[in-house]
């Protein structure tokens, strides 16, 4: 009985984590900020369901953003045809909607997936970003849903906490499997597929069952997105959106949870946080070019840092917070040098620069820097859990205890 | 059940015009040691992949325990009760001893995915249950001291080793080792030559080994099948083979 007291605790706690966001939310009351949330929670979605497919499973599909498109379509048609007509409340209306979602998207991957998951590795790529290619193109020819134009009038139901509900449901559906026996099957063909099936592991539906699983969360997203935007074109799910996706994955550490959703939210943040910086309003270059050499500077230290806490790297925690901190305040400190030394050439000081520009170089020089520090992504295989933090937390005196 | 384990039957296998396998039989009788030797590019690696269903014979059929078993997919072959280790150690690698382990259990895994993903208790209960099994056959293995550790920072012998423990996990009838002898020293030789043993006499398994160091299998395997280019040269005991002239004249050439 305790077990089950403690799952139905853990989702309450779900819950009340996911009323939280949407009340703090509501009483930040910006609108853009509220947006921001409800998009961040839906590349969660993306990331944690991608990489079920791509970092626990080991198949590398890059065409996520089709499965996206699917549940967004499907039940963008369904609304707008019979929302009005049948009178249902907007909550069950959704709720429904987000299963009809699910099954279409998870049913189209089990048909893709079948035949192409025979292919390996890039063979395997080349025909995932084919086909996010086709679903697009389809539904730029049907003018029923509106074509190129892009689909509009599906009305607006977007409660903010239930798309980190959804978000929650992804992780703790990944978490789940990975705790139990299914998910080494799953662990196990991403390794060795030859050695898996000599094991016993039906590796050809594994495969399929990763793919429907990534797919069927994917398309919730989609239905969320639909209903959030309440107009979508096809130009939200282009390649880009699968790239992004894919980046998420990798550079949170293919396979770790918390990677992909740290990275997810980190990824979408960053932009939107440069975009902060406005074209024109008294912007003059220095202080762009030093923030953008600081904040890679920053990124360059702090994840310095982590890499040398998770290399059983021993001291104490003041000196491991000391770290972290100093690195933060590095970038800090090299800000305001560089914008103080920009300052004393009069023709920069002048300038002007439209920033917005800058803003995706910024956010292309920080992932290539990442990468370049840290190959298998920013956590690697790790995972947040209460042990970690114990351990990276933990004074060590390894001198008295040997002693 | 008196018949024997594993029955190849003229077993054939070509790929475009070359015969990798021609016309092979033999059979092995429950709780043989039975050895299959014979020079590079003999066939022997292709002779397990026919019998673990890697490949499927041109011609010919593969019985286990009086079943037809050729043309299955190979996790089938294995949840029949075949299991086997590979020539180039083929581990989980980033994942740990004991894992590697739980998976070779899998296949007497029951819970659905369905109860997996919600982690309704009978499938931790059952996956607990698992990694019980594996600690115990670590245990025998005398790999539990490692059972934490990644697979890929093994030293070689253990590696091998668990590889072994591995496919025991299946709990099969009949066991097949790819070389499992290469590239080990003589200590671990050795020592790898009394945990074969122990597969037999402790676990009452039949073991099919492929072995290239003559002494190993000399020492250990009761029944021998030569193979060269092929087609079977040579059977019998270790002291027939060892004096057989063809058997002689395929590992040293004529000039002896």
């Amino acid at each position: 009985m305790r077990a089950w007291g403690s799952r139905v605790l853990s989702l309450a706690l779900a819950l009340g984590l996911c009323f939280g966001i949407e009340f703090l939310f509501g009483a930040i009351g910006e609108a853009y900020w509220t947006r921001l949330a409800f998009l961040a929670g839906l590349f969660v979605v993306l990331s944690v369901s991608l990489n079920i497919i791509n970092g626990i499973c080991g198949q590398f599909s890059i065409g996520h953003a089709a499965f996206y498109h699917i549940g967004a379509y499907v039940t963008g048609y369904l609304t707008v045809t019979f929302y009005a007509k049948f009178g249902v409340a907007s909550l069950p209306w959704l709720l429904m909607l987000i299963v009809v979602g699910a099954v279409a998207a998870g049913l189209v991957g089990f048909v893709v997936g079948l035949p192409s998951l025979k292919l390996r590795g890039d063979y395997l790529a080349i025909v995932t970003l084919g086909f996010g290619e086709i679903i697009r193109i389809i539904t730029i020819n049907i003018s029923e849903i509106g074509g190129a134009y892009g689909y509009e009038g599906i009305t607006k139901i977007h409660p903010l906490w239930l798309v980190w509900f959804l978000a929650v449901c992804c992780i703790a559906v990944s978490r789940n499997l990975l705790k139990s026996a299914h998910g080494l099957s799953f662990l196990a063909i991403r390794e060795d597929e030859v050695a898996a099936s000599a094991m016993g592991v039906n590796v050809t539906r594994t495969k399929v069952t990763a793919f429907v699983i990534g797919a069927m969360f994917a398309g919730a997203a989609g239905v969320l997105f639909a209903h959030h935007e309440g107009f979508i074109t096809t130009e939200n799910f282009k390649m880009e959106v699968s790239f992004i996706i894919l980046t998420m994955v990798v550079l949170g550490g293919t396979g770790s949870i918390t990677g992909s959703t740290l990275a997810a939210i980190a990824l979408f943040g960053i932009p939107e946080v440069l975009r902060g910086l406005k074209d024109g309003e008294g912007n003059p270059l220095m202080i762009t070019a030093a923030a953008f050499v600081a904040s890679i500077l920053a990124i360059v230290l702090v994840v310095a840092a982590i890499k040398r806490l998770t290399v059983r790297f021993h001291g104490t925690f003041a000196k491991k917070t000391g770290i972290i901190f100093a690195a933060i305040a590095a970038g800090f400190v090299a800000q305001l040098i560089l914008s103080v030394g920009l300052q004393q050439i009069p023709a920069l000081s002048e300038m002007q620069l439209e920033v917005s520009k800058l803003r995706m170089v910024i956010f292309a020089g920080t992932l290539i820097v990442v990468m370049l520090l840290r190959p298998q992504g920013v956590l690697a295989h790790h995972e947040f859990s209460w042990e970690l933090v114990k351990k990276v937390l933990r004074i060590n005196r390894p001198k008295e205890a040997s002693a | 059940m008196n018949g024997p384990v594993l029955e190849l039957k003229g077993a054939t296998i070509k790929f475009g015009g070359l015969v990798a396998v021609n016309n092979v039989s033999f059979e092995l009788q429950k709780g043989v040691l039975f050895g299959l030797i014979g020079p590079n590019g003999a066939g022997k690696t292709t002779c397990f992949n026919l019998i673990t269903g890697v490949y499927t014979p041109t011609s010919g059929d593969i019985l286990f325990k009086g079943e037809r078993i050729n043309g299955l997919q190979p996790h089938k072959i294995a949840r029949k009760g075949i299991c086997r280790t590979f020539q180039n150690i083929r581990l989980f690698k980033s994942m740990s001893v004991l894992e590697n382990v739980v998976v070779g259990g899998f296949l007497r895994h029951k819970t659905g995915l369905l109860s997996a993903l919600t982690y309704m208790p009978w499938s931790v209960n059952e996956t607990e249950e698992l990694k019980k099994e594996a600690h115990e056959l670590l245990k025998v293995m005398d790999l539990d001291d490692v059972a934490g550790v990644r697979a890929s920072d093994l030293p070689y012998g253990k590696q091998r080793r668990l590889e072994i423990a591995r496919a025991m996990a299946t709990k099969p009838d009949l066991i097949l080792l790819d070389e499992p002898a290469a590239g080990m020293n003589p200590y671990e030789k050795a020592d790898l030559q009394k945990t074969v043993r122990r597969l037999r006499d402790d676990f009452d398994k039949t073991v099919l080994l492929i072995e290239h160091d003559m002494r190993f299998v000399m020492g250990l395997c009761e029944h021998i099948v030569v193979l060269d280019h092929g087609e079977e040269i040579a059977r019998g005991g270790p002291e027939a083979i060892r004096c057989d002239p063809k058997v002689i004249e395929a590992y040293l050439g004529e000039a002896v």
